[in-house]
C-alpha cells in the first residue's frame, strides 16, 4: 500500500466517525450543568452519561455571581441544571429564572436524612408549595474548641460570652454573619429579618462579646496560625468542618460542636433553570447524585456534608439555619462599625 | 515651503510627546482621583447607587458619633508612628552618615533591606514574635521578668503603633539619611575648626540643615500609616479599628461606594494638608524646594 492510498483510507475513516459520532450526538440526549468543581466528578458523569445514553456537558463556576450573570445572560437558556445554595436561590425563584422539581421524578429523595427528607420544612428551598432546590451538600458554622481547655464539651453559643474565656476567642471579621449568629445567641429564630428593636438588642450582644475576642481572622489558615501561637480556647468556626479538619491535621486537641441554639449553615441545591430543554434528565442526574454512593463521595472527596449519609460526629437532631439573605446588608455593616468602635471606649 | 513643512511636522512632534507624557498620569492617577470625587456626591438608595448629586456622604460623616472620632484617633496614631520612627531614625541615619564605604552600604542595605520583604509576611512575623505564646514572651519568661505570658503585647491598639513604627521606620529614615549626605563636610570641619564641640555641631550645624529630610520622612510615615487597613485587621483584635477599616468596610458587600469615596476623599484631603505643611517646613528650613 503506497503511503498516499494508506492516508485517504485513514482520513476516510476518520471522516466516516465523525459524521457517525455526530448523528449519534443529534440523536443522543444532552444535559447542561453549571456547577461547583466536586459537584459533577468525571466518573460520575461518565456513568450517568452510559446509563442515560445522553451526553453531559459540565462547567465549572468560580463565583456565585458568575453563576447568576450565565443564568441572568441567557434567560436560563444556556444551562438545564445550576446549582446554588438557600440564600443565592431566592434571587433566582423571584426571577423565575428555575423552574419547580417534580418530585415523582426523584426517587432518592425519599432516602435522604431526616432532616432533608421532607422538603417543605427545610428553609430556602421551596416557595408556595413548590420545591425550587434539592439539597446536595451543605456545611455548618459550629464552634472549635480546644478540648484541654473546654471542659465539658459546650452546648450553648453563649459560652462565647463568659468571662472564664476573656481573650481566648477567635471570631470572624463578617458583619452579615455576626448579626445572625448574635440574634440566634440573643434566642431571636429569624436572624436573617431583624426588626429595629432586635437590632438594638444585638448589638448590645455583640459590644458585649468583644472583650471576650482575643482576633479576628479571615482565612482557616490564619486562624490555625493565632491558635497556634496564642491561648485560644473557642474558635467561631466560620469555615466549618474543612477548619476542622486542617487544624486536626495540625495535631491540635480540637473539637466541633453545632450550638444548641442552632448554627448558621450553608446549603448547595440543585436547580432546573427556566429553559431547561429535557426536565426528565435532569430529574434523573439530580435524583443519580442524591444516592448513597455519589453523596458519600462528595464528603469523603471533600469534606462537606452530605444530604444521604451523616457526617462522623454530627448529632442527628442538631440545629441547622440554612442562610438566607439578610435585610440589609449595609445596615449591618454600618452597625459592625458601631459595635467594633464601642469596643474601644 | 521647505520651513513651513518642517514647522508643522515640528509642532506635531511636540504634541504627540506632550499627549504621550500627559496620558498615563492623567489616565491613571487625575481620572481615577476625579472618578472618586465624583462618587462622594452619589447616593445610595436601596442597595442601588444612584448619580444624583448630593451632600449627603460628608453631613453623614461630620453628624454620625463613629465616624470623626475615630478620624481623629486615626491621626493621632499615625502621627504617633512618624514621631516614634523619626526619634528612632535620628540616631540610626547619624551612624550610617558616620561610617564610611562598605560598611556604610553594608548597613545601608540592611536597614532597607526589610522593604523588599511582603508586608504580610512581616506582619505574620511581628505576630509570631509578639504572640501569647511568642518568641517576646518566651524571652521575658526565661528572663524572669514575668511569671506567665501577657496577652497586652497583640491584638490591640498598641500592637498596630508598634507594628506600623517598625514596617514604616525605612520610609522616615532614607529621606533624612539623604539629606544628611548632602551636608558638605566642609561646614562640619569649620564647625569643629572654630571650636564647636560634638554636641554644638549637631545642634547648630547638623540638626537645622536635616530637619527637613526628617520631617518628610516622617510624613511620608504618617500617610501611609493613616491609610493602613491591613495591619489593623491583622494585629488589632476587636480594639484595633482604624478609620481604613472603616473605608474599608464600605465596599465589598455593603457596597457603599458613594460614602467609602467621601471617607477616602476626606482622608486624602489630610494627607494633602501634611504634606503640604511639610513642604513648607522642608522650604523655610532651607531645604530641598
Amino acid at each position: 500500500m503506497t503511503l498516499t492510498k494508506r492516508l485517504t483510507i485513514s482520513l476516510l475513516g476518520a471522516i466516516a466517525v465523525a459524521v457517525t459520532a455526530g448523528l449519534h450526538a443529534a440523536e443522543a440526549k444532552e444535559l447542561r450543568i453549571l456547577t461547583w468543581q466536586g459537584y459533577a466528578d468525571d466518573d460520575w458523569v461518565a456513568e450517568f452519561s452510559k446509563a442515560n445514553d445522553a451526553q453531559v456537558k459540565v462547567v465549572y463556576a468560580q463565583t456565585d455571581d458568575e453563576i447568576w450573570s450565565k443564568i441572568k445572560g441567557s434567560d436560563g437558556a444556556d444551562f438545564d441544571l445550576m446549582s446554588v445554595n438557600t440564600s443565592e436561590l431566592q434571587r433566582y425563584v423571584d426571577a423565575g429564572l428555575v423552574q419547580p422539581h417534580d418530585m415523582a421524578k426523584l426517587p432518592n429523595q425519599k432516602g435522604t436524612l431526616p432532616q432533608f427528607n421532607d422538603l417543605t420544612k427545610v428553609g430556602g428551598v421551596g416557595r408556595d408549595g413548590k420545591i425550587y432546590g434539592i439539597p446536595f451538600a451543605f456545611d455548618s458554622i459550629g464552634l472549635i474548641y480546644d478540648t484541654n481547655k473546654v471542659s465539658p464539651a459546650p452546648d450553648s453559643i453563649n459560652i462565647l460570652w463568659d468571662p472564664k474565656y476573656k481573650g481566648k476567642i477567635l471570631a470572624y471579621d463578617a458583619s452579615a454573619h455576626n448579626f445572625s449568629y448574635g440574634a440566634l445567641a440573643a434566642g431571636i429564630d429569624h436572624p436573617f429579618k431583624l426588626s429595629a428593636d432586635e437590632f438594638g438588642k444585638v448589638k448590645q450582644k455583640l459590644i458585649d462579646v468583644q472583650k471576650n475576642i482575643l482576633s479576628y481572622y479571615q482565612s482557616a489558615d490564619e486562624a490555625l496560625k493565632i491558635y497556634q501561637t496564642n491561648d485560644v480556647a473557642l474558635i467561631f468556626a466560620n469555615f466549618g468542618h474543612q477548619q476542622l479538619t486542617g487544624m486536626l491535621k495540625a495535631n491540635a486537641p480540637v473539637k466541633y460542636v453545632v450550638p444548641k441554639e442552632g448554627a448558621l449553615a450553608w446549603l448547595d441545591t440543585w436547580n432546573i433553570t427556566k429553559g431547561c430543554k429535557d426536565k426528565d434528565l435532569a430529574e434523573a442526574w439530580v435524583n443519580f447524585v442524591i444516592q448513597k454512593k455519589i453523596s458519600q463521595a462528595l464528603t469523603d472527596r471533600n469534606g462537606f456534608g452530605n444530604t444521604v449519609t451523616p457526617l462522623t460526629g454530627d448529632d442527628p437532631n442538631q440545629k441547622l439555619v440554612w442562610l438566607l439573605p439578610v435585610e440589609d446588608f449595609q445596615k449591618r455593616s454600618d452597625l459592625w462599625n458601631e459595635v467594633k468602635a464601642a469596643a474601644q471606649q | 515651503m521647505q520651513t513651513v513643512k518642517h514647522r508643522w511636522k515640528d509642532r506635531l512632534q511636540r504634541v504627540l510627546i506632550t499627549t504621550l507624557v500627559w496620558t498615563p498620569p492623567i489616565g491613571l492617577i487625575v481620572l481615577p482621583l476625579a472618578g472618586f470625587l465624583a462618587y462622594s456626591f452619589f447616593a445610595l438608595d436601596n442597595g442601588e447607587i444612584v448619580h444624583r448629586f448630593t451632600f449627603g456622604n460628608y453631613i453623614r460623616f461630620f453628624s454620625d458619633a463613629v465616624f470623626v472620632p475615630q478620624f481623629l484617633r486615626t491621626c493621632l496614631l499615625a502621627a504617633g508612628v512618624g514621631v516614634i520612627t523619626l526619634l528612632a531614625a535620628y540616631p540610626v541615619a547619624l551612624l550610617l552618615w558616620s561610617l564610611e564605604g562598605r560598611a556604610k552600604h553594608l548597613m545601608l542595605v540592611l536597614f532597607v533591606i526589610p522593604l523588599l520583604m511582603s508586608y504580610i509576611l512581616k506582619i505574620f512575623s511581628i505576630r509570631a514574635i509578639l504572640g501569647g505564646r511568642g518568641y517576646l514572651n518566651t524571652l521575658l519568661m526565661a528572663a524572669g521578668v514575668i511569671t506567665e505570658p501577657t496577652p497586652f503585647l497583640l491584638f490591640n491598639l498598641t500592637a498596630v503603633f508598634l507594628t506600623l513604627s517598625i514596617i514604616l521606620f525605612p520610609f522616615t529614615l532614607l529621606p533624612l539619611f539623604v539629606t544628611l549626605e548632602r551636608i558638605p563636610k566642609a561646614l562640619i570641619q569649620a564647625s569643629s575648626d572654630l571650636g564647636g564641640a560634638g554636641w554644638l555641631t549637631f545642634r547648630r550645624v547638623v540638626l537645622p540643615l536635616s530637619w527637613p529630610g526628617g520631617v518628610i520622612g516622617a510624613s511620608f510615615t504618617f500617610v501611609l500609616a493613616l491609610g493602613d487597613f491591613v495591619t489593623p485587621q491583622m494585629v488589632g483584635g476587636p480594639t484595633g479599628l482604624t478609620f481604613g477599616r472603616i473605608v474599608y468596610s464600605q465596599f465589598g458587600l455593603a457596597y457603599n461606594w458613594p460614602f467609602g469615596s467621601a471617607l477616602a476623599v476626606i482622608l486624602m484631603a489630610a494627607v494633602l494638608a501634611v504634606l503640604a505643611l511639610a513642604a513648607r517646613i522642608g522650604r523655610s528650613q532651607g531645604g530641598p524646594p
